[in-house]
């Protein structure tokens, strides 16, 4: 007997906070990372050479940011912050390398075949 | 006595299990308990240290109520605290500065997963005394969002560890004076030391001509891993049924206010 | 002259006496003073405070306190952003969660009472060079174990994998002995000899 999907069962909890209180301060954090990793673009495009134009790293920001937009958990969005914060720290100090800048594009990875048509072309089932 | 040494010795053969010297001298002895005493192999627990360390393990329980919620004793000799996350501050400073403990020595900060818990990770504090040459185990728990207080202003040795588990583990640390990843590459994500993070990883780099760089892409192997069950459906020591369990607990008076005096 | 010296050299002794027992001594220091030592008990030390905390505003006190207490969370917990599982591999693989069943070939029980959690199998194909399986799944070999099967459950919930749960097939061990095979019930006797 297999029962499929997820249990919807309530989910209030009392838990301990990670950084911030409430919503309202989760955003506040959200929003001074975006605004620091914006205004840092324009050094790391010269800092690290990168074969990028500013537009094009500030809309990968905007991608990036976009991912975690449907969190609601408080202590998953700061913990997300925090590892923004890192990230960012790592980029400005250029303990990062140039690789490392790059692999946020991922311009190497190839889509998967979606879909009957590509999958048989492709060879695969 | 003479039967029941030939059948153990033909049971030992028969299950072809190598008959080593343990084994031969408990069948000898005739009794698979207390081979404390004759057998050379099995550890000798000095009595007189483990009541010390028995005792000590109940003060520091009856100091810190509030905190230590058990206190054991691992094999024989090693004496454990289980305390509350709240409590790691306090616990510490307390076994740091008070006069009777002066652990003031940070071995090491240990970290561990069991998946199946609620609060998964284990934190494990392993603190020297030099004044009264012994050690202590501290552990606490908690889960992947739940931050730990940092203990870096009682040990400053604690820096690179709680990185390091920050790193392995994704646990937060509050109030720690640099948290960042210490051994993974950057812009590495994941934490490679959780059980359920794969022993291949999830990506694999490699240097890309026309790129001119190293460049991150999902992990494809040539070679699947093999998978091995290390887990075996007998039993392991069939002749220590009756030895005394690895973990003994402590027994710690509870203040006023646990259970009702019995009549 | 000399009785004039004198009486001054004992008057400043008598003076020094007194400024001494009047001497300003903080708290700590009088209780360690050796003429009195029932003093150390009755007098009580000022209470000591914590460097960083002398110096905190109003609401960074309300804030650190706030901190100590629990907030509430509504939402279920769903740690995929966080968790550092790349996309591919958190909503769209499916986990089985089982029972391993007992080794056929060995008749050991011990270690059987585990729940396990496994993800189903992605494509193998054969390696051109060596014709080893070569696949593209990290996830083909990870099993985590279990005491329990809610518990399986609430970690792949946590993780946003979805699960379905195999029941095990419990078997029931027959009481069977050699007799039997010679019952007055013919219809009893299982192997008929």
């Amino acid at each position: 007997m297999a029962s499929p999907g997820a249990i919807i069962k309530s989910t209030t909890r009392q838990v301990k906070p990670l950084l911030s209180l409430d919503k309202s301060e989760a955003r506040r954090r959200v929003l001074n990372l975006y605004k620091a990793w914006y205004r840092q673009i324009p050094y790391v495009v010269m800092d690290y050479d990168i074969p990028k134009t500013v537009p094009d790293c500030r809309k990968k920001l905007r991608e990036e940011f976009d991912k975690n937009r449907h969190v609601q958990d408080i202590r998953v969005v700061d913990m997300l912050v925090i590892k923004g914060q890192m990230e960012l720290k790592e980029t400005v100090e250029i303990w990062k390398q140039k690789g490392h800048i790059m692999n946020y594009f991922k311009e190497t990875i190839e889509p998967k075949p979606q879909g009957f048509l590509s999958k048989f072309l492709a060879g695969h089932e | 006595m003479a039967l029941s040494m030939l059948r153990r010795f033909s049971s030992l053969v028969a299950n072809g299990q190598k008959c080593g010297i343990t084994r031969a001298f408990s069948a000898a002895a005739g009794s698979g308990s207390t081979t404390n005493e004759t057998s050379p192999a099995i550890r000798k627990v000095d009595a007189v240290e483990k009541q010390n360390l028995i005792e000590f393990g109940r003060y520091v329980g009856e100091c810190l109520p509030k905190f230590v919620q058990k206190v054991q004793l691992a094999t024989g000799n090693e004496l454990e605290l289980l305390i509350a996350p709240e409590g790691v501050l306090p616990v510490l400073s307390f076994l740091k500065d008070h006069h009777t403990c002066q652990f003031t020595n940070l071995a090491d900060i240990g970290g561990m997963d069991v998946p199946a818990r609620p609060y998964r990770f284990e934190i494990i504090y392993n603190l020297l005394s030099l004044r009264f040459n012994s050690r202590i185990r501290v552990k606490t728990y908690t889960d992947e969002l739940t931050p730990i207080e940092s203990s870096v202003e009682v040990h400053k040795a604690s820096n690179w560890y709680e990185r390091e588990i920050w790193d392995m583990y994704g646990v937060y640390f509050a109030n720690h004076p640099d948290l960042r990843r210490i051994l993974t590459d950057y812009g590495f994500e994941g934490h490679p030391f959780r059980k359920d993070f794969p022993l291949s990883g999830y990506v694999e780099v490699r240097y890309d001509d026309e790129q001119k760089r190293v460049v991150v892409e999902p992990v494809e192997l040539t070679q699947e891993f093999r998978k091995f069950d290390l887990s075996s459906p007998w039993e392991q020591f069939p002749n220590f049924r009756d030895a005394p369990p690895a973990i003994e607990d402590v027994p710690l008076d509870k203040p006023a206010g646990g259970e009702p005096p019995k009549k | 002259m000399a009785a004039q010296r004198q009486l001054m050299r004992q008057s400043y002794g008598v003076f020094r006496g007194m400024f001494l027992q009047q001497r300003c001594l903080s708290v700590t220091a009088q209780r360690l003073r050796p003429d009195d030592v029932d003093k150390a008990l009755s007098v009580k030390e000022a209470p000591s405070k914590d460097t960083k905390n002398i110096f905190e505003t109003k609401e960074e006190v309300e804030r650190r306190l706030k901190l100590q207490e629990n907030i509430q969370i509504d939402v279920p917990l769903d740690l995929t952003p966080v968790t550092g599982v790349p996309e591919e591999h958190t909503r769209t693989r499916r986990v089985r969660i089982f029972k391993p069943a007992k080794n056929a070939m060995q008749s050991g029980t011990a270690n059987i009472n585990r729940w396990r959690m496994e993800f189903e199998t992605r494509e193998r194909w054969e390696n051109p060079l060596m014709g080893w399986s070569s696949s593209g799944d990290p996830l083909s070999n990870l099993n985590v174990d279990f005491a329990d099967k809610e518990e399986a459950v609430a970690f792949c919930e946590k993780n946003g994998w979805p699960w379905f749960v195999e029941d095990p097939v419990e078997k029931v061990m027959k009481p069977k002995s050699y007799g039997l095979n010679f019952h007055w019930n013919r219809n009893t006797r299982v192997s008929t000899k």
